[in-house]
């Protein structure tokens, strides 16, 4: 089987695994228990914190809020921070569901939510946003690679602007498809709250991460309990996860490095579409390449491959029950070219050779598919 | 003093010589609804008991007993020894907080020396005086205690009736193939019929890769909810992709679902032969689209004829089909995006009165013998 469906996904790690059947089984006792066994656990996870931490190039350690997903991040992120008085929250047309949901259940409640739009290219309408900016603003939330597009977002750039027109708003970025994959240093982009997710880099699924800047932020929980994470996500540690999610992230390896092996897979695999019918959508990360066939359903091509043992996705997975596409649409596609899309997603893991495979075989795909159509 | 659950049956009365083999049928049924509980069922005199559950199954006993065929209503009761003293003791005792009541005795035993009216009469005597803010209401009383002495020995109280599905129990007409497309419509016309006492197995066509998996998983969930009524359903996956891209190579685009539905006709003959189903069910409903009307059925009709089919939703409203819809729980699944087979290479004209002779002339453009075998070589068989 050949998986380019990365951005959905990923498998876990064997290190990994093997320190989630250690925690869960061996050292399988609650980090708040008062006993030895507890307090070491409870070590083991600052100690994640730490890695975690590092890997955002934050400088403290213990402003990391282990918690079940990216999604609960993201709405502990956003809803923590809201409050009665807040001023206005700005998003992007490019979130994903768990910030974009989180934001219009907020204004059906009467938040004042406002939604920058997007480019071409994929990335935020940074002129857009300058207008929307004023010192009423008290909430950004921009996502920092999109899953769909693979657009990066400059979030230094967006940072800037806060700090021109409204620099007490909070600044907070979904970063799940950028951790690991592209360099990242929370202080040098100026966010205050970053999104991280276990299952897209290598460890296993149910446990995330938002990391807080200390001083700047003042979160209330959405999840009530036993006052475990600071108070913020109550519920029994998941150490084993965590551990799990720690080892993943030591083994990311040298971003750079991979950066650029991932681009030699995504450049090859275009190149094996060459002659095709097909525009795609961004040129940002390597790690997603969102294609929009012309005069097919992306549906069927995806099962198509999917009996070549290929596996790829249509748009995101999160969202592929939903008809359209909110994020390809408001980079100006058209609906006939929404039908139409794709997405690949790629790993360090992946070989050259799968992926020229694959390139190939979505080439005879859609050119036996057009065949039979028409 | 035991509490039964009592169970009462309908048409079965009417079926003559033939009655024993429903009854036995029927309380196969239920036994087999019964089976995750720990539970006794007997037959008394005209109904069935269940005995000697756990109070605390009683909402799930009810839930599942509800949807047996065969079953007009049931009742939870008291039941104990028939004794005039019994009956009597265990009336004092009993409070309710209903305002009007009465009291009505049924007397199949009639070794029972006491007449009904006269004793609803004294029985009435005893509540009122256990209960002293109730009236007495003879004619549409808020509660109506029932004492019902049976030639068993036992007497059974009750005060509450709850419907059941009715019909015949499952099994008792045969077998027959339903057409499940995983739409609004086909599930209520397995329900109804398996109303009728049809068992039933399902046929699902599907179109991977234009459709996908969870189409094939939508269908196997309708499935799944039907059991609740069919007690067991096979379903037959049958591939028509290739069937498909013949037909839009090959014919006419605005005959693409005319020469689809004949196919699919045939594919279900064979498959009838094959699984012993006497009978093919579909959910047209006359005019719903262009491929229901008259012209349309009738040139569908003509692929096969070994077989009636039955449209139990012919002459209802879409309104109608999505309330049986709701009510028997495969609504909410029906409705899920995915595409179905129908719903791929659909044309943009596609003709509402067919000519049964121009069809036939555009099918013999395709090797339909062939396509048929190499469909029928790919059955997949889900025991659901």
């Amino acid at each position: 089987m050949i998986y380019l469906d990365n951005a959905a996904t990923t498998f876990l790690l064997n290190s990994a695994s093997e320190e989630l059947i250690k925690y869960s089984c061996t050292n399988f006792f609650n980090a708040s228990a008062i006993y030895g066994k507890g307090l070491e656990n409870k070590k083991c996870i600052d100690s994640a914190k730490e890695t975690i931490a590092n890997a955002l190039g934050a400088t403290f350690a213990d402003n990391i809020i282990f918690t079940g997903s990216a999604t609960e991040s993201n709405n502990l992120a956003i809803r923590g921070a809201y409050r009665k008085g807040f001023g206005k929250m700005i998003f992007s047309i490019g979130e994903h569901p768990s910030v974009y949901n989180v934001a219009l259940e907020l204004k059906k409640h009467g938040a004042n939510v406002e939604f920058v739009g997007l480019q071409a290219n994929g990335e935020i309408d940074y002129a857009d946003l300058e207008n929307m900016l004023d010192e009423s603003v008290s909430f950004i939330s921009i996502i920092h690679v999109s899953n769909e597009t693979g657009a990066i977002n400059d979030l230094k750039r967006i940072n800037e602007l806060r700090n021109k027109y409204c620099p007490k708003a909070i600044f907070h970025s979904d970063g799940v498809q950028a951790f690991g994959k592209v360099k990242i240093n929370v202080d040098y982009f100026g966010v205050d709250m970053y999104t991280v997710s276990g299952h897209k880099a290598f460890a296993p699924k149910g446990i995330g991460a938002l990391y807080v800047k200390k001083n700047k932020v003042v979160l209330t929980p959405i999840i009530f309990g036993g006052g475990q994470e600071y108070n913020l996500r109550s519920g029994t540690e998941n150490v084993g996860s965590i551990m799990a999610f720690k080892n993943a992230v030591e083994n990311f390896g040298k971003i750079k490095q991979n950066y650029d092996y991932v681009k030699t897979l995504f450049d090859a695999f275009v190149k094996e579409l060459e002659g095709t019918d097909c525009k795609i959508n961004s040129y940002h990360s390597p790690y997603v390449l969102s294609l929009s066939f012309n005069g097919v359903n992306g549906e069927t091509l995806v099962h198509m491959m999917e009996t070549k043992d290929i596996l790829i996705s249509r748009g995101s997975a999160c969202s592929s029950k939903k008809s359209g596409n909110r994020i390809l649409e408001s980079i100006g596609l058209t609906n006939e070219q929404i039908l139409g899309s794709v997405r690949v997603s790629f790993n360090k893991f992946n070989t050259m050779e799968e992926v020229i495979t694959a390139g190939k075989t979505l080439k005879d795909c859609y050119v036996e598919l057009l065949k039979k159509l028409h | 003093m035991n509490k039964v659950i009592l169970l009462r049956i309908g048409e079965l009365y009417l079926k003559g010589k033939n009655k024993g083999f429903f009854e036995k049928t029927l309380l196969k049924n239920i036994k087999k609804v019964l089976m995750p509980f720990d539970c006794n069922v007997v037959k008394i005199s005209g109904r069935y008991l269940v005995r000697d559950f756990d109070e605390m199954d009683y909402n799930q006993i009810i839930n599942k007993l509800a949807k047996v065929f065969g079953l007009t209503s049931l009742s939870l009761a008291t039941e104990f020894d028939t004794s005039k003293e019994n009956i009597e003791n265990f009336l004092k005792e009993f409070k309710t907080n209903a305002k009007t009541f009465r009291v009505s005795v049924k007397r199949a035993d009639k070794t029972f020396p006491v007449a009904s009216n006269e004793y609803e009469r004294y029985l009435g005597g005893i509540v009122l005086s256990a209960n002293n803010h109730l009236k007495v209401k003879l004619k549409d009383a808020e509660l109506e205690l029932v004492v019902d002495i049976r030639e068993n020995g036992k007497t059974y109280v009750l005060t509450e009736s709850i419907p059941c599905a009715c019909g015949m129990p499952t099994g008792t007409s045969g077998r027959g193939l339903v057409l499940l497309s995983g739409g609004i419509d086909s599930p209520v016309s397995a329900y109804m019929m398996a109303k009728r006492g049809l068992e039933l197995v399902g046929l699902h066509f599907h179109s991977f890769p234009y459709t996908s998996a969870q189409a094939k998983e939508k269908v196997c969930k309708l499935a799944k909810i039907l059991t609740d009524y069919t007690m067991e359903l096979k379903l037959i996956c049958c591939p028509f992709t290739e069937i498909q891209e013949e037909i839009h190579k090959n014919c006419a685009p605005e005959f693409m679902i005319t020469i689809m539905r004949r196919i699919m006709m045939r594919i279900a003959k064979i498959v009838c032969d094959k699984y012993y189903a006497k009978a093919i069910i579909t959910g047209e409903s006359l005019a719903q689209v262009a491929s229901q009307t008259i012209e349309s059925i009738n040139v569908t009709n003509d692929a096969q004829s070994t077989y009636p089919v039955f449209r139990p939703c012919i002459g209802m409203d879409k309104s109608e089909i999505i309330e049986i819809s709701r009510k028997i729980g495969t609504f909410e699944t029906s409705i899920l995006p995915y595409e179905d087979c129908c719903t791929v290479f659909l044309p943009k004209n596609p003709v509402i009165k067919p000519n049964l002779e121009k069809v036939l002339k555009e099918e013999a453009k395709l090797d339909i013998d062939l396509l048929i075998e190499k469909a029928i070589s790919k059955l997949e068989i889900i025991e659901i």
